[in-house]
């Protein structure tokens, strides 16, 4: 798909942004592509999210990938701070996991190729 | 960041859904024979209101009402509704909100520059560029049936012959297929300039490949300008009709969720900057009860000016009604109209007069705005968009018909960074 790296990128972008605005001073991103997929996995460290918070994150990105939303915006991911746009990044991804591991929120994120 | 609600409503199915929004164009046709029956007795008049309609150069303002008839104008628009709305099922594209907003719109804007004629060379285009690119036709779809805000610039190079009579027509399919060629990539990329304040998004990019195009045309000594020919009297069957309507949508949304009326708080919670999918935040009950309740508003705000329902209102009510599903409400849109008001009293503008009334009602494509910066931002933004709005048609000869999705891209591409710059402190 054309601009694939780039729509990664964006996604990694909104994301950082989005923890490190809203959440925690401490964030890991891992990026994975294969033939089939591009897996992105985030580590909020010390999240100061509650349970309502979280279940309000999964349900955004758990939201069904809507192509005909990202070929219109997916050049909107990632480009203010004043605002999320975490719904957008739902609409561009297959998969999402969502847990809290040892007070860490731990994303995984599957995107289909 | 607001991401939280404890909505529950009933569980609504795909076709559930588009039988929902099937009623508008069922209903359109049925209203469309009745009045061309009511009107002359019988319904053979409608085949030359839509010729007249179809064969017309449909640029700005053209009401198809006044060049068409009623019935032909409510025939045409039922149309364009029941192919946008099969296209959604063959795809089987998932109803959000702005899938609903681009289908409300395509409705309206059949009323005044949308034929079934002059949008299939831009669906043509669309589908070129979706086995050029080798993606699916469901990945464009909605920036196509948008993207017919270009329509009449087929109709213009068809009909009124700049190009010359004879090659007009093969002009005119070449330019619309182009323009659905290229507005998928041109739309992802203009976004970035109003970074989602601008909820037309199309209306701005449409904008921009208007004025290249009428530049083109003006260089080649081939001018395009703005014309007006409007419906001047109110119909009472209509407006009862979209009272219905409008009503229906409330009932609905009522339906789907029995307390849409103490939910409807929620919406008001968000700025309704792109995306805000009302469907996706809140569930389609209180969705649709908003569009209903938007929809009420906005007629009541027509006829309380004392102003007509012709088809240029219908496009703007309508657009209104579909973007209350992605970004609209109440709370966000009132600063916006408050500031076109205000300034058009002061400086003694008709309220009544029709370009007035749709400015008004196509200002609050700029909500968003107001819902993230406040009621007296929002205010300075509908004063602006009032004086840019007035001067950019100009530019583009009429051919866009998001004219004012236009003018709030560059508003809002204007207003928001300065507003940035006075903001203190944040990381």
């Amino acid at each position: 798909m054309k601009h694939e790296i780039k729509k990664i990128s964006k996604i990694v972008d909104e994301l950082v942004t989005f923890f490190l605005k809203n959440d925690t001073d401490e964030v890991d991103i891992k990026v994975k592509k294969d033939e089939k997929n591009i897996i992105i996995k985030i580590v909020d460290y010390n999240t100061r999210f509650d349970k309502e918070d979280i279940d309000c994150i999964t349900k955004l990105l758990c939201a069904q990938r809507q192509h005909e939303i990202e070929a219109y915006y997916w050049q909107l991911t990632g480009e203010i701070d004043s605002d999320s746009e975490l719904m957008l990044v739902g609409a561009m991804i297959d998969e999402a996991k969502v847990q809290i591991v040892d007070k860490n929120l731990c994303i995984e994120l599957i995107r289909y190729r | 960041m607001i991401i939280g609600n404890n909505i529950v409503e009933r569980e609504l199915h795909k076709e559930e859904k588009i039988k929902i929004l099937l009623v508008f164009p069922a209903v359109f046709f049925i209203f469309g024979i009745i009045m061309e029956l009511v009107d002359n007795g019988n319904v053979i008049n409608i085949i030359d209101g839509i010729n007249n309609i179809i064969f017309s150069p449909t640029i700005l303002l053209t009401d198809f009402i006044k060049i068409g008839g009623l019935g032909a104008a409510f025939i045409n628009s039922a149309i364009i509704g029941f192919l946008n709305l099969y296209l959604l099922k063959k795809y089987k594209m998932r109803i959000n909100g702005l899938l609903i907003a681009a289908f409300m719109t395509v409705l309206g804007f059949s009323f005044i520059g949308k034929n079934i004629l002059n949008i299939l060379p831009i669906y043509l285009g669309g589908y070129l560029y979706t086995r050029y690119q080798k993606i699916s036709v469901k990945d464009v779809l909605l920036v196509i049936m948008f993207s017919t805000a270009l329509a009449p610039l087929v109709s213009e190079i068809m009909f009124s012959g700049i190009v010359g009579n004879n090659f007009g027509i093969v002009v005119g399919l070449v330019v619309g297929t182009l323009i659905g060629f290229i507005i998928t990539p041109l739309s992802a990329h203009m976004i970035k300039f109003h970074d989602g304040f601008n909820l037309y998004n199309i209306g701005f990019t449409a904008g921009i490949i208007g004025t290249v195009f009428a530049s083109v045309f003006r260089m080649l000594d081939m001018n395009i300008s703005p014309v007006r020919i409007v419906y001047e009297q109110n119909n009472i069957a209509m407006i009862t009709m979209l009272s219905i309507l409008f009503l229906y949508l409330m009932i609905v949304g009522l339906w789907i969720d029995k307390n849409s009326i103490a939910d409807y708080k929620e919406v008001l919670k968000y700025n309704g900057r792109t995306i805000t999918d009302f469907t996706q935040l809140l569930g389609y009950g209180v969705t649709f009860f908003n569009m209903g309740l938007m929809g009420m508003l906005s007629l009541s705000y027509v006829l309380l000016v004392g102003g007509i329902v012709n088809g240029p209102v219908l496009a703007g009510i309508f657009t209104i009604v579909g973007f209350s599903a992605f970004g609209k409400h109440l709370k966000n849109c009132i600063p916006i109209v408050l500031g076109v008001v205000v300034i058009a009293v002061i400086l003694g503008y008709d309220l009544s007069s029709t370009e007035l009334i749709i400015t008004v009602l196509f200002s609050t494509t700029i909500a968003p705005i107001a819902g993230t910066y406040g009621v007296g931002i929002g205010v300075l933004a509908g004063m602006l968009h009032l004086a840019v709005v007035q001067n950019i048609g100009v530019i583009h000869g009429g051919i866009n018909l998001y004219n004012n999705g236009f003018s709030g891209g560059i508003v809002a591409g204007f207003l928001v960074p300065i507003i940035d710059a006075f903001q203190k402190g944040g990381e």
